[in-house]
């Protein structure tokens, strides 16, 4: 057999791989090699000219094969497989050998790096021989969305598709809409009320013909894949338990079931549970919607001390901060300010973190007002304890006072712990309902953090607001609509294409035994108890590869990741 | 042990100007842009904090305020506009009103309407004591000789009768910041030896205002330094030679001309700084606290009913120039009785007390625990 016409392509990614590797070399060498026409080194293969180079050459060459030795396929494969697919070759005729990520960035010997460089380059090209083209298939995508969580970002994005004219169903566990910031009195930082940000949505969301709002319902399973879901929802009928169920048709689904507070008992110097006025941050907001800022014993504080990080940034309790509590804790010291204008507020902090748009100007404020603020150290934490009966205040607070280094003592009357965000206790039970993945601390992962924050590695599944990581109210709206402008795309579209690489069953070979069935975590392989055979619902497949290495009668065959191409690889590496 | 932070300070602080501290979030441009900010006498960031906490003994425990001669360059760099150089001004007026046992200091520091009512009352007191005494036993016509109004003898012995009770009250005050800043401290061992070799920088500060002339401008430092030498003339004319300054009619040259070279200084000096203030001129005249005003008001008003009144005298207007002379000490009495060991002029102690303060201190700092950088005079010079 020919081998197939195949062009070498050796990015030097600016100095990241050529100031390791000897790319010239890596070239020349692969020009060598049985069915290469033309190698190049070049700067960035990436950018325009570069992925004009390979266009041109496919044509002036009639290039049949394309290797592109550069970074990981997962920064660029999409690329380089689009210039391919210009230039009118099938893009699964492209192999990338990643020598960066695997050469330059881990090793500092030039000389051994330029021969791995060269080793990677040959497996490549002794798989793309093995390439087939491969066809992207198309499903039909069904325009109804369900939404799990009725709070901001669940009513925003229900507005968002209603507005578009499509059908919504959004479920809520709980009696009512709103969510955690229908307990919240003003925002920060421009001190408008939640109140009336979310009742606006609630009025709007509920009259909505095309939103089915559903609480105290539960959504009870999902099956099917991107386009084609089929969920079933569960409604509470009060002391009866389980409720009648009603099944939807939906071609996405977005998760927004938000958090929960960290519990302020866990952290034992701060006497949460035992000080009556040690109170969390939800409790002073119930004191504010009720308009009396006092003592449990109904006296007006003299001093109020708000305590920052409580359940956040600690090695005992969460790593992550949970970014809200800083410019609510200013909003606090300054509706305690409004209330009570003759009481002293000393807010008690780590860092103060004023990173939004008017944060750092309401931070100025927030210390024209005489807020009192005391750095504590991460590892010194305040300790709070009842004051003495001569004092003027009823607790005084030890501080380990970083701008000045000294040991302090603060007065106070009423000390408000300002919780941090928890992931919810049922976010694992979400999790395997709609097959997302969650964090080590219990948030959704999203498809990529920066570039793909709100999809998820299951199509079709969206993630918004604080159930992937706390977040503030204008990121948690702007990720639910950023969730309902992706699905309204598709919409749109109303099809969607779906990656040429799966496995397959072959049919003949498979013994029924299942084993595959239970393997496979993207739950994409069925078993038809009909024919005794299982299939891989090709849309819901990732190619991870799980079944076609277990299946015991090798029925399974992982497009574009044939025995046959893996082999020519590790040939190629060895020789 | 911990140390109880007063939250109420910073309110009790404001009459004395320091309104702008709350919004210091402790970036440190300030101290890293001060010139005489070093080991260990690190400002303005820290008095500042011990301010916002409310530190009050550890605040009277300072020197620094003192090592500050309010340049302004800390507060032009400060992007909060939190003003740490007039939070030093304020500092050192709170603390000359914690230096005074009396009392009086804080009341005229917390209400200017208190101080000009004090200044009124001597002044009227004076009026009174002198008209009362001039009119039992001389003549209003005569300004010297045998029949004089207010005769030379007897101002004489009233103006050192008046110095021995200012000293014994600017002592005293001068004794508690002492006590307050190095003597009470039990864990700095001041070796006496220290105070004895290093009892060479009162003088020096006090007439050479040595430190102020490595501020950036010079200006304001050759005007303070001609007000200073101006006011000490005038002292040593007042204590010493007053019968040859209150002779005449005729000008005795070998003293007037100190007298016409202090009036002069004491006039411009004050003129200017006047000018500063009103115009804020420069950062350190953008604020000016009531005690400012009243204490260059009153200076320049001695400085020329003082030269009005000797005028007067060559000019053989017996009677306008008595007149003039009981004016001048209507005004001279309450600046003395009040501006020096209650207000802004009891500076002219506790800054040269403090330079010194601040090199013992830095002896006994450096041998608890030797530091770096060199002791010694280094430290204020």
């Amino acid at each position: 057999m020919e081998e197939p016409r195949t062009g070498v392509y050796v990015c030097n990614c600016g100095t990241n791989i050529a100031k390791v590797v000897d790319c010239d070399a890596v070239a020349d060498s692969a020009a060598q090699l049985p069915g290469v026409v033309v190698a190049r080194s070049y700067k960035y293969m990436c950018s325009n000219p570069g992925q004009e180079m390979i266009a041109q050459d496919i044509e002036e060459h009639a290039l049949e094969r394309v290797v592109v030795a550069a970074c990981s396929p997962r920064m660029h494969e999409p690329t380089f497989r689009r210039a391919l697919q210009t230039a009118g070759l099938n893009p699964y005729f492209l192999e990338m050998a990643n020598i960066r990520e695997q050469v330059s960035w881990v090793h500092d010997d030039g000389a051994v790096a330029t021969q791995k460089a060269k080793a990677l380059v040959h497996a490549a090209v002794n798989r793309v021989v093995h390439h087939e083209p491969l066809d992207r298939m198309s499903v039909d995508m069904c325009p109804n969305t369900l939404i799990i969580g009725g709070g901001i970002a669940g009513m925003t994005a229900a507005l968002e598709f209603a507005g578009a004219g499509k059908q919504v169903y959004l479920v809520e566990k709980l009696d009512h809409l709103g969510g955690n910031l229908a307990r919240v009195d003003l925002t920060a930082p421009y001190l408008d009320s939640a109140r009336d940000i979310i009742a606006d949505r609630i009025t709007r969301v509920t009259d909505n013909e095309h939103i089915d709002v559903m609480l105290d319902a539960q959504v009870q399973s999902l099956d099917g894949f991107v386009g084609n879901f089929k969920a079933t929802i569960r409604r509470e009928t009060g002391l009866e338990g389980d409720g009648p169920t009603v099944s939807v048709d939906v071609g996405s689904v977005v998760v927004c079931t938000g958090y929960k507070e960290f519990d302020a008992s866990r952290v034992t110097h701060y006497g949460y549970g035992k000080l009556p006025n040690v109170i969390t941050s939800f409790e002073f907001e119930r004191m504010l919607h009720e308009g009396r800022v006092e003592t449990k014993e109904g006296r007006l504080p003299q001093y109020v001390a708000i305590i920052h990080c409580v359940g956040s940034r600690s090695p005992e309790f969460h790593a992550y901060c949970s970014r809200v509590c800083c410019m609510t804790a200013l909003k606090y010291a300054r509706e305690v300010k409004s209330a009570l204008p003759k009481s002293y507020v000393s807010d008690i902090y780590v860092d103060m973190h004023a990173f939004g748009k008017g944060m750092e100007d309401f931070y100025r404020r927030s210390a024209e007002i005489k807020t009192l603020f005391l750095m504590y150290e991460r590892g010194e934490p305040p300790v709070i304890r009842r004051a003495d009966p001569d004092d003027d205040c009823e607790m005084l607070i030890e501080v380990h006072e970083q701008l000045s280094g000294e040991v302090i003592e603060i007065p106070a009357d009423l000390v408000i712990l300002m919780v941090g965000m928890e992931a919810r206790e049922d976010s694992g039970e979400v999790a395997r309902l709609v097959n997302i993945s969650r964090d080590k601390d219990g948030w959704f992962i999203e498809s990529h953090p920066k570039l793909d924050p709100v999809a998820t590695t299951t199509e079709g599944v969206y993630i918004a607001g604080t159930c992937a990581a706390p977040k503030d109210i204008p990121d948690t709206v702007a990720q639910a609509r950023a969730a309902a402008g992706r699905i309204l795309g598709k919409i749109a579209r109303g099809k969607i294409d779906i990656d040429a690489v799966y496995a397959e069953v072959d049919e003949d070979k498979c013994s029924g035994c299942r084993v595959c069935n239970e393997l496979c975590p993207y739950v994409a392989i069925e078993y038809d108890a009909e024919t005794r055979r299982s299939h891989v619902i090709s849309a819901l497949c990732k190619a991870c590869g799980a079944c076609v290495a277990a299946c015991p009668s090798g029925a399974i065959k992982a497009r574009h990741f044939t025995d046959e191409q893996i082999f020519a690889q590790i040939e190629g590496v060895l020789a | 042990m911990a140390i109880r932070a007063n939250p109420k300070l910073i309110d009790e602080l404001e009459p004395y100007g320091a309104e702008d501290v709350v919004k210091c979030y402790h970036c440190g441009n300030c101290s890293a842009v001060c010139p005489f900010s070093k080991q260990p006498y690190v400002f303005p960031r820290k008095p500042m904090r011990f301010l916002q906490m409310g530190l009050e003994e550890k605040l009277k425990s300072e020197l620094d305020p003192w090592l500050c001669y309010y340049c302004g360059q800390c507060s032009d760099q400060c992007p909060r506009d939190a003003e740490p150089g007039e939070t030093m001004m304020s500092l050192r007026r709170w603390l000359t009103s914690r230096y005074d046992w009396t009392g009086i200091s804080r009341l005229f520091y917390k209400s200017w309407r208190f101080e000009v009512g004090a200044v009124i009352l001597v002044a009227l007191l004076t009026v009174i004591g002198f008209l009362t005494f001039g009119f039992s036993q001389g003549n209003i016509d005569h300004y010297d000789g045998p029949n004089a109004f207010l005769p030379s003898s007897s101002i004489h012995i009233f103006d050192w009768g008046l110095a021995v009770v200012l000293l014994a009250l600017l002592l005293s005050n001068a004794a508690r910041m002492w006590w307050f800043t190095t003597g009470r401290d039990k864990s700095l061992r001041v070796p006496l030896g220290a105070y004895v070799t290093k009892a060479y920088l009162l003088p020096v500060h006090f007439f050479t205002q040595k430190r102020y002339s490595q501020c950036e401008h010079k200006s304001p430092w050759a005007i303070h330094l001609a007000l200073v030498l101006s006011y000490v003339t005038m002292l040593v004319l007042i204590m010493f030679f007053l019968r040859d300054m209150a002779s005449g009619p005729a000008v005795d040259w070998r003293v007037h001309v100190f007298g016409y070279l202090a009036t002069v200084g004491l006039v411009v000096s004050t003129v200017v700084f006047l000018r500063r203030r009103i115009r804020k001129s420069a950062t350190q005249y953008k604020h000016s606290h009531e005690s400012d005003w009243i204490f260059l008001i009153l200076l320049l008003a001695v400085a020329v009913t003082g030269i009005l009144q000797h005028i007067l005298h060559r000019s053989d207007l017996g009677l306008e120039a008595n007149m003039m002379y009981v004016t001048h000490l209507a005004l001279v009495v309450p600046m003395l009785v009040l501006e020096v060991p209650f207000s802004k002029w009891s500076h002219l102690a506790y800054r040269p007390l403090a330079m010194y303060l601040a090199d013992v201190r830095a002896v006994a700092l450096e041998r608890r625990e030797p530091a770096s950088e060199p002791a010694g005079e280094l430290r204020t010079a």
